[in-house]
């Protein structure tokens, strides 16, 4: 029994492990966005299966993995807005040229 | 609960690797379609750990996201269709090694941690919906509200951020930014 | 008012006058005396019936002043203002080309005063101040020419004299008021015993320094230096009578050994007066000498007992000399000195005064009917009818003899020579002056018996025909000496010493001032030793405290040179704490700053860097927490 939750941990592990990969390694502001999606979803993955697993009759994990799912959709939204306005000052939303704040 | 865990393992492995394809390609719209998938994936995962409703929202959810990422992708990207074939990454031996050791410590701490007795049986789709409902109106509404009030403060974030610098008079007045 | 007052106050009043308005010297000065003169007669009048006035002026504490008028007083104010009146009205014409006359008549005014004052005096205290005053008017008047060095010379040694020998009369008058216990004149001669006998010889000093008796007889030969005038007023007649005038007045008082010792001085000075006078070179030290001589004839009289006799004489005197002394001013003016050598034959030149010379110096020598012919003979009797008749007489006689010798001498010298001679300024007033004085040197002896009458002196006998004789064998031996045989050939081997004014062992200079001025070295040089002996005492001090002041600038200096050390150590101290400090502060500054400095190199601005900055970071706090977890 405990293999199902192994597997699903090991998948979340993973895709937070690659979505740390991309957060980092990536150029572009949306590529970085994509690779925090990724995490959050391997985020959600555990919770799940946590839930599911472990504590089937405590709502509280289903609440969190709504939660997330609101941070991911907020975030997706408010990061957008920035990359327009970014974009619109600029020309790019490369992070590498995006050196504003240098301290 | 082997069924299970196979379609978990497939399902899993389908989200790892869109998600590596993610990365991969240096097409923009493949990418978010990659991520499409992958989030799909993991929200059919959700379907088969029996949280019906999380698994609709996921898909539901990631595929009008990635539609719109698709969009704005192709809007702001330098070279969307990957063609150029530049390596669009920096720090990327970095970036590996965190991967790794983030992904490992999990793995570790998920392969040697005790995790106790696996409960078999889940509580049936309808009955998950009604108690997330009471669970969501009764202990944790302030959570709901406040991740309401959230998502109108990001709206209104995003639409005064995306919002373009108004111009007055060519002659040099004053300029209003927003 | 009372008229004992009235011979005094005009005089007096004159030389205030004089003092005050600086003018109008011999007009006022004449006024003063002739009111004196009238003020004197009638006090004369009035007293002549034996009453006398008396006026009574606030004094000391029971001893009220006194002016008392009797005959003898009255008397005597009457020959000071005729006297007086003579020789201010010669001054006119004597002192005509002199500068300083206010001064002159107001000091001549001053001493008429003050001479009636004395005469009249009825106190001690009175009398003395009046003694005093006029020891002050001679002074003055001596020193008239003070710019001459033998003046100033002359008044200083005159007042010297005078005033040693006033010290019997203070004594004197202390031992009267004591015994007595009152002042007034007549009621302390009824003193009696020793005191009596000291009072008496304390006068006799008294007496013998004013009358000018040897042996202080230099003092009035000295006083010649002064003006003619003042000769014949002080120096003849009034000042040096004060001595005779005293003497007459306390003989009741005085005892047989006082009366003894005052004939031996007046005969002792008779005979050398005479002696010097004749052996003079300058006619007015003759006349003064004489002078001297004459007033020992009155002292011997006053010593046989016959006040009465020195009375005669000194009235007699005092117009004879004074009328001498005026027309040898006269010749002096028509000369130009006074010095025998000078004045020969200056009598034919000056008939007139020579004339009166003549007549006065008749009448001094005794010839009659002249006035000196009677109180001679007055004198010769009361010395012959004394009980000291052994040497008294025979000193009469010398003083006698020798009277007539010098003024036949100084006739002779005065006659003999050329008459020439200039114009004398003056004349008129000076004949008046003299010739005023000559008419009572000559007739006075009618006015004996009156006079006699009126006073209250013991009556004397009348003198017997030898008497008279003797008197006029003497004047006429004397006379004929004088006019034949020159004075060296005369005196002989005494002559030098005579010219010297027989000064033994150089005379009183010698035997008191010379002692007088050692001694008062002696003292100014142990003063002096004194004085750096109390600076030295001074000076040690001093050394002392400078030493002291030295030591403790040291001391100050060490604790201020402390001070500057305390703050270069202070000071060193603090900027070595400083730098330190400081030092340390930048030193953290500094690193902070450099750590600063690197750690903005975190802050790239790159987003990419954030996130691995912070997915390094949760690791790290994973682990931490992880960690913590286990321990627990």
């Amino acid at each position: 029994m405990t293999a199902v939750l192994i597997v699903a941990l090991l998948t979340g592990a993973i895709l937070f492990g690659i979505g740390v990969y991309g957060a980092l390694s990536q150029t572009n502001l949306v590529m970085i966005m994509m690779g925090v999606e990724l995490m959050l979803a391997g985020a959600m993955v555990n919770l799940v299966a946590f839930w599911r697993f472990l504590h089937p009759e405590s709502y509280s994990g289903q609440m969190f993995v709504l939660v997330v799912m609101t941070v991911m959709a907020v975030e997706m939204a408010v990061g957008f807005g920035v990359a327009i306005a970014r974009f619109r000052a600029i020309g790019s939303v490369e992070m590498e040229e995006a050196e504003d704040l240098k301290g | 609960m082997g069924a299970q865990a196979f379609f978990l393992a497939v399902f899993g492995l389908a989200a790892i690797g869109f998600g590596v394809a993610v990365f991969r390609t240096s097409s923009m719209v493949r990418s978010a379609l990659a991520l499409l998938f992958s989030q799909t994936a993991v929200g059919c995962m959700f379907l088969v750990m029996q949280t019906e409703f999380l698994g609709v929202l996921q898909i539901m959810m990631m595929a009008t996201e990635m539609s719109i990422m698709a969009i704005f992708m192709v809007m702001f990207m330098m070279d969307p269709g990957g063609l150029g074939g530049m390596d669009m990454t920096h720090q990327k031996r970095f970036s590996i090694g965190a991967g790794v050791v983030a992904a490992g410590a999990a793995i570790a701490v998920a392969l040697l941690a005790d995790w106790g007795p696996v409960t078999v049986q889940a509580p049936a789709a309808a009955m998950q919906t009604r108690e997330l409902g009471h669970e969501l109106l009764g202990r944790s509404m302030l959570i709901f509200e406040t991740a309401g009030v959230t998502i109108l403060t990001a709206m209104i974030a995003a639409t005064a951020v995306a919002i373009p610098v108004q111009r007055l008079a060519d002659n040099g007045d004053k300029e209003v930014s927003e | 008012m009372n008229a004992v007052v009235l011979p005094v106050l005009p005089p007096l009043l004159a030389a205030l006058a004089l003092l005050v308005l600086r003018r109008g010297g011999a007009v006022l000065a004449l006024a003063g005396v002739t009111s004196s003169l009238a003020g004197s007669l009638w006090l004369l009048a009035r007293v002549a019936d034996g009453q006398a006035a008396t006026l009574l002026l606030p004094g000391l504490p029971e001893m009220p002043l006194r002016l008392v008028a009797g005959p003898l007083s009255a008397v005597l104010a009457v020959a000071v203002a005729t006297v007086g009146t003579f020789v201010l009205i010669y001054s006119v014409g004597y002192m005509k080309r002199e500068s300083g006359l206010v001064r002159f008549y107001a000091m001549m005014s001053l001493f008429l005063a003050a001479m009636q004052a004395l005469v009249l005096a009825g106190d001690w205290v009175l009398l003395l101040a009046a003694w005093e005053l006029i020891g002050l008017c001679s002074y003055l008047l001596i020193g008239f020419w003070f710019q001459r060095p033998e003046a100033a010379n002359a008044a200083g040694r005159a007042f010297l004299y005078t005033r040693s020998a006033d010290l019997g009369l203070y004594v004197a008058v202390f031992l009267l008021i004591r015994s007595t216990g009152t002042s007034e004149i007549a009621a302390s001669l009824e003193a009696g015993g020793s005191a009596s006998t000291a009072a008496g010889l304390l006068l006799l000093l008294a007496a013998m320094g004013k009358s000018a008796q040897v042996p202080l007889q230099d003092w009035l030969m000295r006083a010649m230096a002064g003006p003619t005038p003042v000769s014949a007023l002080l120096h003849s007649a009034t000042l040096v009578a004060a001595g005779a005038i005293l003497l007459i007045r306390s003989f009741p008082l005085l005892t047989p050994e006082a009366l003894l010792a005052v004939g031996v001085v007046g005969g002792v000075t008779t005979v050398a007066a005479g002696v010097i006078a004749l052996a003079e070179s300058d006619l007015k030290r003759l006349l003064a000498a004489s002078t001297a001589s004459q007033y020992g004839l009155m002292l011997i009289a006053v010593g046989a007992g016959v006040p009465l006799a020195a009375l005669l004489h000194l009235l007699a005197h005092a117009a004879i000399k004074s009328s001498l002394f005026l027309a040898a001013g006269d010749f002096q003016h028509a000369r130009g000195g006074t010095g025998f050598d000078r004045l020969e034959g200056v009598g034919r030149a000056r008939p007139w005064a020579f004339a009166g010379f003549a007549l006065a110096a008749l009448a001094l020598a005794g010839i009659p009917p002249l006035s000196g012919f009677f109180s001679k003979d007055a004198v010769i009797a009361s010395a012959l009818s004394a009980h000291g008749v052994a040497w008294l007489g025979p000193l009469v006689l010398a003083g006698t003899l020798l009277t007539g010798t010098y003024m036949a001498r100084a006739l002779r010298l005065l006659w003999q020579g050329s008459g020439e001679t200039g114009a004398v300024a003056g004349s008129a007033w000076m004949g008046v002056g003299i010739w005023g004085l000559v008419v009572p040197a000559a007739a006075l002896g009618l006015a004996f018996g009156p006079i006699e009458a009126i006073l209250d002196l013991p009556a004397r006998e009348a003198e017997g025909t030898g008497v008279v004789l003797l008197g006029l064998i003497a004047a006429v031996a004397g006379l004929a000496l004088g006019w034949l045989v020159s004075a060296p050939r005369l005196l002989g081997p005494v002559y030098p010493w005579a010219q010297r004014g027989f000064a033994v062992g150089g005379g009183l200079t010698a035997w008191v001032g010379r002692p007088a001025m050692a001694v008062a070295r002696g003292c100014e040089r142990l003063e002096d030793r004194l004085y750096a002996a109390v600076l030295g005492v001074g000076r040690g001090g001093l050394i002392i405290a400078r030493g002291g002041e030295r030591l403790e600038q040291g001391l100050y200096s060490a604790v201020l040179g402390f001070g500057p050390i305390n703050l270069a150590v202070a000071h060193l101290v603090r900027v070595g704490d400083e730098r330190r400090i400081d030092g340390l502060i930048f030193a953290l500054v500094s690193g902070v700053r450099a750590l600063g400095a690197r750690a903005r190199t975190l802050q790239s601005g790159l987003i990419h860097h954030s996130l691995a900055i912070s997915a390094v970071a949760t690791a790290v706090a994973l682990v931490i927490l992880f960690l913590a977890s286990l321990s627990f």
